[in-house]
């Protein structure tokens, strides 16, 4: 009967991270800048957009973001596993508290969300339940690291897309005195945003290791072998896919429609940054914010182009993303510590 | 009159090999050139040259040559791909355009009566007027063409249209003032007609003014400065 219930929640939760991959395609917008600007047909970029996430997913899969998610942010006092309840649990936390976010209209990071849950729910268990020391429980100096660059990442982005703004202007954009010369260089700036956007998805899909952080956590308890892993993580990439095909398709396709007078060159920059800093980011095994650097790497431009900046909304925003780890990780305490009154552990 | 008669031998094909760019520089040469004939016109009014007068608004309302234009712009635009400026464009066209039916409606109401002018005064300053919505009217076709080559000229020749349509002002209040100061019946058709017409012309003088202004939101949108 026990291990009926074990194979049954190994499948869930194998299930669950794979519909976790399919909801991170599902959420990508990066591909509305490229339909926006009319470089490819809309199916095209859907194509190629979800084939260079789901790559960047699978050839990253088995080290980097997903080995902090699901193993290195644990201490020796766990020995760097998960029990399947645990996962269990952050994968439920992280996705009651984005359904939240989503019906409230916050925008919140599903990254942020789970590392929030693993630190509730390994913080519930070394108290009540594992008899772990808190001191040994986590693995500080990661756990440290990945907080630490949730601030540095936008950071960062706003820094970089503002430093590439500036020199293009320089070297290039002030140069452009009339409409047409403008349109020429712009449809030149059309394929580099192509390649921005595609090198951006490649990242996108490495540094979202939340679903196949899951499977690495089951893979490190022995619940799947290594060889289960890999097709696990291979059906995440196409899943990926899949998201960004048929579910991102219509957020997709109303950003764009906002877009089409969008100058590309713009689009590329801020691309271009993001995914630079996504790439150190992905490198570092650190998991961050899509969406945080996208915006900070917006906001950098606007500084550049010396537009007005909605101080008050960011200020609310910010709010949310410091909101979003503390809740998280209550959250994902209080099912956890439920589960284990149950002896589901 | 040389921009018409060079669109008349104008066909249909030449028009096709034109692209969206200059088609917008013929159209508005055609549109201004239109535009210059109904202030011509009214200059001849002014001077009780009743047949030019009247031939000149007949012009402006008869001549379509610009509807050809308009046509293959239209297609062109919305078969163009691969424009960031394309409602730009489309928009900058249609400003173009409103210029037409402005000056086709004046000088329609215009043909409605036939007014002799109070004084010399009162001439001189209409004519002052109407030289002023001439320069603008020329400056503004200068500055459509530049949108393509060079955004800042563009704007700096709107900056001129613009203290020029001040000046305008200024001597509108100036000839309203004088013209329910004359001792003439407040009814009479004269009064009406003088009234509707120094209106007209700042309609058409506040029409290019607001063009100007969106050429100039154009050069702010898209040029960028280091």
């Amino acid at each position: 009967m026990a291990d009926e219930l074990t194979i049954i929640l190994v499948i869930v939760l194998v299930a669950m991270a794979i519909a976790l991959a399919f909801s991170i395609g599902a959420n990508d917008e990066t591909l509305a800048s490229l339909v926006g600007a009319g470089v490819l047909k809309f199916k095209v970029a859907l194509i190629l957009g979800g084939t260079a996430i789901g790559v960047g997913m699978i050839i990253f899969s088995s080290g980097f973001v997903p080995e902090t998610v699901g193993k290195s942010l644990l201490g020796e006092g766990l020995e760097s596993k998960y029990t399947n309840y645990m996962l269990l649990t952050v994968l439920i936390s992280s996705i009651i508290w984005l359904v939240i976010g989503s019906f409230a209209g916050i925008p919140l990071s599903s990254t942020h969300s789970l590392i929030g849950s693993i630190v509730g729910v390994v913080i519930v268990y070394a108290i009540f339940q594992g008899g772990v020391d808190l001191n040994t429980a986590f693995n500080y100096e990661k756990l440290r690291d990945v907080v630490l660059s949730w601030f540095i990442s936008p950071i960062s982005g706003l820094i970089i897309t503002y430093l590439l703004f500036k020199i293009s202007a320089k070297v290039l954009l002030s140069r452009l005195k009339g409409l047409n010369q403008i349109e020429k260089s712009e449809k030149t700036f059309k394929w580099f945003l192509l390649i921005a956007v595609l090198f951006a998805e490649i990242w996108v899909g490495a540094n979202s290791g939340e679903a196949v952080g899951i499977l690495l956590g089951l893979r490190e308890n022995n619940s799947i072998s290594g060889g289960q892993f890999l097709i696990f993580a291979i059906f995440c990439g196409i899943f990926a896919f899949l998201g960004i095909y048929f579910a991102a398709r219509f957020v997709i396709r109303n950003l764009a429609s906002h877009m089409i007078d969008t100058r590309p060159s713009e689009g590329f920059i801020i691309q271009m940054s993001s995914a630079i800093i996504l790439m150190i980011a992905t490198l570092f095994s650190l998991p961050i914010s899509h969406s945080h650097v996208i915006v900070f790497c917006i906001i950098g431009m606007s500084i550049a182009q010396k537009k007005e900046v909605d101080y008050k909304g960011l200020g609310k925003m910010g709010l949310y993303w410091v909101l979003t780890f503390p809740i998280a990780a209550i959250l994902a305490g209080f099912i956890y510590f439920g589960l284990s009154l149950f002896g589901l552990k | 009159m040389e921009i018409l008669e060079k669109m008349k031998e104008i066909q249909d094909k030449e028009l096709k090999k034109l692209n969206i760019d200059e088609l917008t520089h013929l159209f508005m040469d055609n549109i201004n050139e239109q535009n210059i004939k109904l202030i011509e016109g009214i200059e001849f009014l002014v001077q009780e040259d009743f047949n030019k007068f009247k031939d000149n608004m007949n012009y402006v309302i008869d001549t379509n040559t610009e509807v050809q234009i308009k046509k293959k712009f239209e297609s062109k635009i919305f078969k163009s791909k691969l424009m960031f400026s394309k409602a730009d464009r489309l928009k900058l066209f249609n400003k173009i355009n409103d210029i037409k039916n402005i000056g086709e409606f004046l000088a329609n109401k215009m043909l409605l009566y036939k007014a002799v002018f109070p004084d010399e005064k009162f001439k001189q300053q209409i004519l002052s007027i109407l030289n002023s919505l001439k320069n603008i009217s020329n400056n503004l076709s200068k500055a459509v063409k530049l949108i393509g080559s060079d955004l800042s000229k563009a704007h700096d020749i709107c900056e001129d249209i613009k203290d020029e349509r001040r000046k305008m002002r200024n001597d509108e209040w100036l000839l309203l003032n004088r013209l329910y100061n004359y001792d003439m019946d407040y009814l009479s058709r004269t009064f009406i007609y003088l009234k509707e017409l120094i209106e007209g012309i700042m309609i058409l003088a506040d029409h290019i003014k607001n063009f100007s202004e969106y050429i100039q939101f154009l050069a702010t949108k898209y040029l960028i400065f280091d």
